[in-house]
């Protein structure tokens, strides 16, 4: 009869680690890729299914990842992944971690590269991260039909503050949409930053954060 | 005595407290010299509690578990430097997970074997006992609880044993029969479940049970042997506590595995911690011992 009991023990321990295997499921709503308000005026009804608010003029608009037709017209742009504004907060980075910060913040300096076109930023940043050997890890949102991008480097959203993640911009300008939606175009040149302060520290105060 | 183990003869106090910490440290100490102490000591007194075969059994339970721990975790998890391999989704195969996840394998069977000594020598008498009078109701439901699965299931085989006396057992007949046969010998067990609670409830009450100035008969006993087992918890439990407020156990899996290995003190933490968690297997030992010489000068 004992080992009944420890059946049950065994089942119920089985079933609580399993829910609990994995240390980055954080499940706090994204807040980087997918930076939901850009115009204060945009109301519930305007959004797109994937909760996006209206494009700004001029701005592309998204092209939906199973959509996209990938064609062989090779075409430029320009990447960098950087992680500078951790460097100005090297306190909130946990001892372990610290090395993983370049001196100059500079996690792959700006590379210009080749891709086809249809690719989106998405394609881009995986294929770049695996011919660099560089660490990425990044996780599917149905919700916003789009990948959200977890960590680079092993560092990771929230590891520098609770208003920390990984954001991207393309000629300067910080898309209200998943980085598999946006699709490139011959030229573009794509950002990658660590922001430690919602955006508002690399230039996007869409989202707001600390400092006004 | 049910079991010849020593240690269960010691207060309850004493088991309870020792049951409290290897467990606590177990859960909480994910330094891979700490995982294995505390697994290697669970399964050896595992062994002197519930024999061999009973260990190698469970065994044969933990050994594919720790497997799917340890290729679940990188499915789902892919922080490490180091970058064995793509899986298909792009996100990385690293090795740093795949150890994690056999770590925590290791804490998952340490935590399982020691619940399974637990149960061997922390009987329902000896919680009730602790409990009864702080917390009357809870220990009472908790003592019931625990023995509620074992008590179903020798129901279930009584009721269904009676039923195939008068040919409603779930093994012969069309497979609807079969259905509503099992059926029925659920519902009995269901009924006579809840009946069951409501009397001993009943029963429990008009013992007068948790009213304010009732004794309870226990054979428990505080003695000298007893004071020194405490003072040896609590040193080994305060120097371990102590060690772990000051990070003397860290380890990190990740992003790159490091941690505490050498040096005196993480040292001197581990080897009073393989000390704590073998207490009991010693005592056996030594009681061994004892007898052997008492019955040699005889």
């Amino acid at each position: 009869m004992r080992y009944k009991r420890f059946w049950l023990v065994l089942l119920l321990t089985l079933l609580l680690c399993l829910s609990g295997c994995g240390t980055n499921t954080d499940n706090v709503q994204p807040p980087q890729t997918e930076p939901p308000v850009e115009t204060p005026a945009a109301t519930e009804g305007t959004q797109d299914r994937y909760k996006t608010d209206p494009v700004p003029e001029g701005k592309p608009q998204p092209v939906e990842p199973q959509n996209a037709q990938v064609t062989d017209n090779t075409y430029t742009c320009t990447l960098s992944i950087s992680c500078a504004t951790i460097l100005d907060n090297m306190d909130l980075v946990e001892a372990q971690k610290q090395p993983l910060v370049p001196a100059d913040g500079w996690l792959l300096p700006e590379t210009t590269m080749t891709f086809y076109q249809g690719e989106s930023v998405f394609d881009v940043l995986l294929r770049v991260c695996k011919e660099n050997k560089l660490h990425m890890e990044y996780m599917d949102t149905p919700m916003y039909n789009s990948a959200y991008i977890e960590g680079i480097g092993n560092l990771y959203e929230f590891d520098v503050g609770p208003l920390s993640g990984w954001m991207y911009n393309v000629n300067g300008w910080f898309p209200n949409y998943g980085c598999s939606r946006y699709a490139l175009q011959d030229g573009d040149v794509v950002c990658w930053v660590y922001t430690c302060d919602l955006g508002s520290d690399v230039g996007d105060n869409s989202m707001g954060g600390q400092q006004p | 005595m049910r079991n010849r183990d020593a240690f269960s003869s010691y207060h309850p106090i004493i088991n309870f407290l020792y049951f409290v910490l290897v467990l606590v440290f177990t859960m909480f100490f994910m330094h891979p010299v700490s995982l294995a102490i505390s697994l290697l000591s669970a399964l050896a007194y595992s062994v002197c509690l519930n024999g061999t075969k009973a260990v190698r059994f469970s065994l044969t339970a933990i050994l594919p578990m720790m497997l799917i721990a340890a290729v679940v975790n990188p499915i789902f998890n892919h922080e490490g430097a180091t970058i064995l391999t793509y899986l298909p989704s792009g996100n990385p195969l690293t090795l740093e997970s795949m150890i994690y996840g056999v770590a925590s394998a290791f804490m998952l069977a340490g935590v399982i074997t020691w619940f399974s000594c637990y149960s061997a020598v922390m009987t329902s008498d000896k919680f009730v006992y602790l409990f009864g009078r702080v917390i009357p109701a809870l220990s009472l439901v908790l003592s019931m609880t625990l023995r509620f699965v074992p008590k179903f299931k020798a129901q279930l085989q009584v009721v269904s044993e009676a039923q195939s006396c008068v040919g409603r057992d779930t093994a012969n007949g069309s497979l609807l029969q079969r259905t509503k046969n099992g059926i029925t010998i659920l519902s009995i067990l269901v009924t006579w479940s809840l009946e069951n609670a409501i009397e001993t409830a009943d029963s429990m009450k008009s013992r007068g049970y948790g009213l304010p100035g009732r004794t309870a008969f226990s054979i428990y006993r505080f003695d000298g042997r007893d004071k020194l087992a405490l003072l040896w918890l609590l040193f080994c439990g305060g120097y371990i506590i102590l060690g772990w407020a000051l990070d003397g156990l860290r380890w990190w899996y990740y992003p790159i595995i490091s941690g505490e290995l050498t040096g005196a003190f993480p040292v001197s933490l581990q080897l009073v911690y393989l000390a704590l968690c073998l207490t009991p297997v010693i005592m056996n030992r030594m009681e061994v011992q004892k007898w052997k010489r008492l019955t040699c000068e005889a």
